[in-house]
């Protein structure tokens, strides 16, 4: 059922090829508005914008294809652009100076060298504060701001192994008693700590383990729900266990969940809402996802054909492109 | 019937009660208690592989005849049903007193699913077959679903999931049996977790105990 | 209860439903998911980037 080793290269590429064509042509649904930084919903502007940086960055710098390579190169160019080239963090972190988001979208832009002076010498400022120290209520969140942290060169705020063992990776929960929320936290811990895969090894080999037990079972519930941005996103976390397995089935169903146009639902089939507004808010993510997932998977299957990992899942040759240990 | 066999059957594992007889709570001459006991299979004489042995004529004897005459295996039976009639049997040859040639012979069921079956279809099985989850019996199969401990318990965690109770359980009493069950899956407390979730149902509960009382896991 | 035991359709009834006790199919996955209580998500899948800081209603500049 699952393959050790090699992918499916070409439904891998298929995928994130389409997606990348939707997002593409959703650019005007990820404009921000005018107000965006007074009284637009941040969670239908700063946040899709965000994860189109987060994500399109990442499929850029790695992913073995020159053309899908481009394409999202040129809608994190557009993302940034979208920012003014940074300005519009300024003006955010003016605005609500002890809120993390600013500082963690622009980390995204920042890991990549697109960086805002002015941005750098305020969010010195207000992350410096003991109040930017206080324990924050989600320690997923936590690991969040501390990736940023890093991208940006600020000193972490706190340790991230202690807050690490505190997560729902960390702890090592009972695999049956994930719920949902839960689950998102479980691969969002993956992805603050791998840096979204790019740094796979700092993955211990307790917490692969963990995964590679658990993972099927996880993909297998979130299948028979629907809810294909959970099972993008665990089949993402996937590929970033070292020899990452691969599952063909979960892939096919989350293919044949993609829509004619490239979008991929964020639950359900791919009927779409008939308002293009509702319709985008509905698809972005799990879109994003898909293309991320496909990326990584691609790389992982690169990998296994090169032989890179030895039958124990230790890497036995260099480092695939994105692949860097700039751990702090 | 069955859930009331069943609660006797779990009662008695947990050494509560009168001292079991199957015959008090199914009596021959009834096809409905032939039926319930052919349904929980091996756990109808579970109890007598505690210490207590049936006492030699008794009526028990009867009743597991009459159920296994009643029920046998048709030609097309499916494996599961074929394994579930065989654990009556194998659990008739080592619990009840009486020759060997009282007993039908242990019939072949096949077991080659046990390592083509992708995991969801093989833990859905191998929950069918809780009953076999017994000392000394089936130890052929115990040996070869060794090899999928960890498919079996990402079964329980799909089961559980699912509120699936019943499967949860009959597939944490078989990894209490199997000797390499991951740390991390929680086997005990996902046990308890199960028994108290199915609120109550009987069968549940029978398989939580028979886990508890025949391998000490779970509570 | 089924007291002629020579009644045959009943006994194969009988056996058809034992067949189904042995070996029952899978019920539905019932899927039922924590509740928010409070601080609900709004959407699914906010936490790729949590929900940012709630911003204040009134303009403050």
């Amino acid at each position: 059922m699952v393959t050790g080793g090699r992918g499916d290269p070409e439904l891998l590429d298929r995928l994130v090829g389409d997606s990348l064509g939707w997002l593409d042509g959703a650019r005007a649904s990820f404009r921000l508005p005018p107000n965006v930084t007074t009284d637009a919903d941040p969670n239908l502007t700063l946040k899709p914008l965000g994860e189109l940086a987060e994500l399109t960055q990442l499929i850029a710098a790695a992913h073995p294809r020159a053309d899908i390579r481009e394409r999202a190169a040129g809608l994190f160019d557009f993302a940034w652009r979208e920012t003014g080239e940074g300005e519009l963090f300024a003006e955010l972190v003016r605005g609500e100076p002890h809120a993390t988001y600013p500082v963690e979208i622009y980390g995204a832009f920042a890991q990549a060298g697109r960086r805002h002076a002015g941005v750098e010498e305020l969010v010195r400022a207000t992350t410096r504060l003991r109040s930017w120290r206080v324990a924050r209520d989600d320690h997923t969140r936590t690991l969040g701001v501390l990736n940023a942290e890093r991208r940006i060169g600020l000193a972490p705020h706190t340790d991230f192994d202690a807050e690490l063992a505190q997560t729902g990776l960390g702890r090592l929960p009972e695999p049956w008693a994930l719920d949902r929320k839960a689950a998102y936290g479980v691969t969002h811990d993956v992805f603050h700590l791998t840096e979204w895969g790019r740094a796979r090894r700092r993955l211990s080999p307790e917490h692969a383990g963990y995964l590679r037990l658990w993972l099927p079972a996880w993909l297998e519930n979130w299948l028979a729900e629907q809810l294909w941005d959970l099972v993008g996103e665990l089949l993402a976390v996937t590929a970033c266990l070292p020899a990452a397995p691969y599952d063909p089935v979960a892939w096919q169903r989350l293919a044949d969940a993609q829509a004619a146009d490239g979008s991929v639902a964020e639950i359900g089939d791919p009927t779409r809402p008939d308002d293009p507004a509702e319709a985008f808010t509905a698809c972005y993510h799990s879109t994003l996802v898909t293309a991320f997932a496909g990326t990584l998977a691609r790389v992982a299957s690169d990998e296994a054909a090169a032989g890179v990992w030895d039958g124990a899942g230790a890497m036995l040759t260099g480092c695939i492109p994105c692949e860097s240990e700039t751990a702090p | 019937m069955i859930a009331d066999a069943a609660s006797g059957v779990a009662l008695a594992l947990r050494g509560e009660g009168d001292p079991y007889a199957l015959s008090r709570f199914l009596r021959q001459g009834d096809a409905l208690a032939s039926a319930a006991i052919r349904v929980l299979g091996a756990d109808a004489l579970a109890p007598y592989a505690l210490d207590h042995r049936a006492g030699p004529g008794g009526e028990d004897e009867t009743v597991v005849r009459e159920a296994l005459a009643a029920f046998p295996p048709k030609p097309d039976a499916s494996d599961v049903s074929v394994w579930s009639y065989r654990g009556l049997v194998e659990a008739s040859h080592a619990f009840l007193p009486g020759g060997a040639n009282q007993w039908p012979p242990t019939p072949q069921a096949g077991s080659a699913w046990v390592a083509t079956d992708p995991w969801p279809k093989l833990a859905h099985r191998v929950s069918q077959l809780a009953a076999l989850a017994l000392p000394g019996l089936a130890s052929s199969l115990a040996d070869e679903l060794t090899a999928r401990t960890d498919d079996l318990a990402r079964g329980f965690v799909r089961a559980v999931r699912r509120r699936d109770w019943l499967q949860a359980a009959g597939l944490g009493r078989w990894l209490a049996r199997l000797p390499e069950v991951p740390p991390t899956l929680g086997l005990d407390s996902g046990l308890g977790f199960v028994r108290q979730m199915c609120g109550g149902d009987a069968r549940v509960t029978l398989h939580v105990v028979a886990a508890q009382r025949f391998y000490g896991r779970g509570w | 209860m089924v007291t002629d035991r020579t009644a045959r359709i009943e006994t194969e009834a009988l056996a058809a439903e034992v067949d189904g006790l042995v070996e029952p199919t899978e019920p539905d996955g019932v899927f039922r998911d924590t509740r928010e209580c409070g601080a609900g998500l709004l959407l699914l899948g906010l936490l790729l980037i949590s929900p940012p800081t709630p911003r204040p209603k009134t303009d403050t500049r």
